[in-house]
């Protein structure tokens, strides 16, 4: 894999909104650019604009100043976005919905279906392809949302706070599975998170951005080992750089977990 | 299983002692034929027009009227409700007539339809739509309204085209109420195409109500009034059977 491609390009990227009392910053200029094949986190307090940076990269809202270039060749969908509740469709099996980007796109049944069958597998939900959404515990829905997501293969993977409705043990197995779905696949990812041992933990670099005004505030190199698992949780050099970012986001006044 | 059976079973008691009340009635306590015919007085009337297959010609005749605009009030109802959603000016404009509309006891606008669009089946018709395209247009609205934020994201995050949004995604999200409105719909129908045949023609249940009261046929008018319960219990039955295939995903009742 090409590290050195730009996959992400951002420049003073900003955004404010117009509210009632006046005009309301909720993202001052941001700058970085992303290689191929990076997995970046952000970590933040509420209101620090990680949100609304991932929103602003998928296209679902636009900025209000600079310019952000995606790598992606003009494809139609070029990222993949994974919510912090997992949106699937009620009346959908799990299938149907795991399909559901390749079958909008005119993608044929069989080609599809074999897609949609290997990710469901990927993500571990083999058997459940005729549940409904319904049927299945917060943490599978989760899953089959991120396979949803990787179904039409967008070179790109957005992810806002995907774990933060699941329990702390399902959180670690899919921070796992994650990683394992980012090796095999070689997406670029960005993942926002309120943990600080989840960014630490799965990312390249982790982006740290502090609250009203959101902005961001530093960047930080994770140099620990791939891949990494139960090894990693004990490395003094992760918890040095744990203790970094809650320190980071402690001096801004924010309100991390 | 034991659970449905047992329902049938209670089902059918509560319908063995209205008939057995109704026996008791005509027979032991001797009540005149013109005012309350016996229920074989009835069955038999019932079953004299159902040779002739005069019965066959006027329940097929409110049924397809009552089937028409009940598919052309949802239709149209959802249509509106749908426009109205995506474009918030027509809202605006429509807000008015529209409340206006829907207050006006369509029921007392029967004569008014006869006079406007003849004694054929035309009046029939838009009396039912009237009645029908309310209710639906009512829940539609609630029901697009109600859609959820986050799945307008995901559509527009896939891109999908106006048709697959509203087929794929509006449409089956606003569905629930949708048939709320349909439901409430299909009763006025009834009760539309009844009373648009009282009013005119020479076809249909109502017609044969109207025919049998005026000649003092108290059993035929009782058979008549007896097919129109039976229709109203085919009609729910057709719409619980539509309501658990469309909204299975809900965990409806089986």
């Amino acid at each position: 894999m090409a590290q050195s491609e730009r996959m992400i390009d951002i420049a003073g990227v900003h955004k404010t909104f117009v509210a009632d009392h006046g005009t309301v910053t909720a993202l001052e200029p941001v700058s970085i650019t992303i290689k191929a094949g990076e997995f970046i986190s952000i970590v933040g307090p509420s209101g620090c604009g990680k949100s609304t940076l991932l929103r602003l990269i998928s296209g679902l809202d636009q900025a209000s100043g600079g310019t952000i270039a995606l790598d992606t060749a003009g494809r139609k969908r070029p990222v993949g976005f994974v919510f912090q509740e997992p949106v699937l469709l009620p009346w959908k099996t799990i299938i149907e919905n795991v399909r559901f980007p390749l079958d909008t796109a005119g993608v044929s049944r069989a080609q599809s279906d074999k897609i949609a069958l290997d990710l469901i597998k990927m993500v571990g939900l083999a058997g459940f392809e005729k549940a409904l959404p319904r049927q299945l515990s917060g943490g599978m829905r989760q899953r089959a949302a991120i396979a949803r997501s990787l179904s039409d293969d967008p070179p790109i993977l957005l992810m806002d706070e995907p774990f933060s409705a699941v329990d702390l043990m399902t959180r670690d197995t899919l921070n796992d599975e994650l990683l394992r779905i980012w090796l095999s696949t070689g997406k670029t990812i960005l993942l926002v998170t309120h943990s600080v041992d989840e960014a630490a933990y799965l990312a390249d670099r982790v982006m740290v951005m502090t609250a009203r005004p959101g902005k961001l505030k530093c960047i930080h190199n994770v140099d620990l080992a791939r891949p990494r698992g139960d090894e990693t949780k004990l490395d003094p050099a992760y918890h040095a750089l744990v203790a970094q970012l809650r320190r980071d986001l402690r001096t801004s006044g924010g309100e991390a977990h | 299983m034991a659970k449905r059976l047992a329902a049938w079973v209670d089902y059918a008691l509560a319908l063995i002692l209205l008939l057995a009340a109704w026996w008791f009635a005509t027979g032991p306590m001797e009540m005149p034929t013109y005012l309350l015919p016996s229920p074989l007085r009835t069955w038999n009337a019932l079953v004299g027009i159902a040779v002739t297959g005069e019965l066959c010609v006027h329940l097929g005749f409110t049924l397809q009227n009552i089937v028409l605009g009940l598919v052309l009030g949802c239709v149209a109802g959802v249509a509106l409700a749908y426009l109205m959603t995506r474009f918030p000016k027509l809202a605006v404009w429509l807000d008015g007539p529209l409340v206006i509309l829907q207050t006006a006891p369509k029921i007392a606008l029967a004569p008014l339809f006869v006079v406007w669009f003849g004694f054929g089946i035309l009046s029939k018709i838009i009396l039912i739509f009237s009645l029908v395209f309310f209710p639906v247009f009512i829940g539609s609205v609630a029901g697009f309204r109600s859609l959820d934020p986050k799945l307008k994201d995901l559509a527009k995050l896939l891109g999908l085209s106006t048709f697959q949004r509203f087929r794929q995604i509006e449409l089956p999200s606003a569905m629930p109420e949708v048939l709320v409105g349909l439901k409430i719909g299909a009763v006025q129908a009834l009760v539309g195409a009844v009373l648009a045949e009282w009013m005119s023609g020479k076809f249909g249940l109502g017609y044969l109500m109207t025919f049998a009261s005026a000649t003092y046929k108290t059993p035929l008018l009782f058979a008549a009034v007896l097919m129109t319960v039976v229709l109203g219990l085919l009609l729910h039955v057709m719409l619980t059977m539509l309501e658990n295939r469309l909204l299975s995903w809900k965990g409806a009742k089986k």
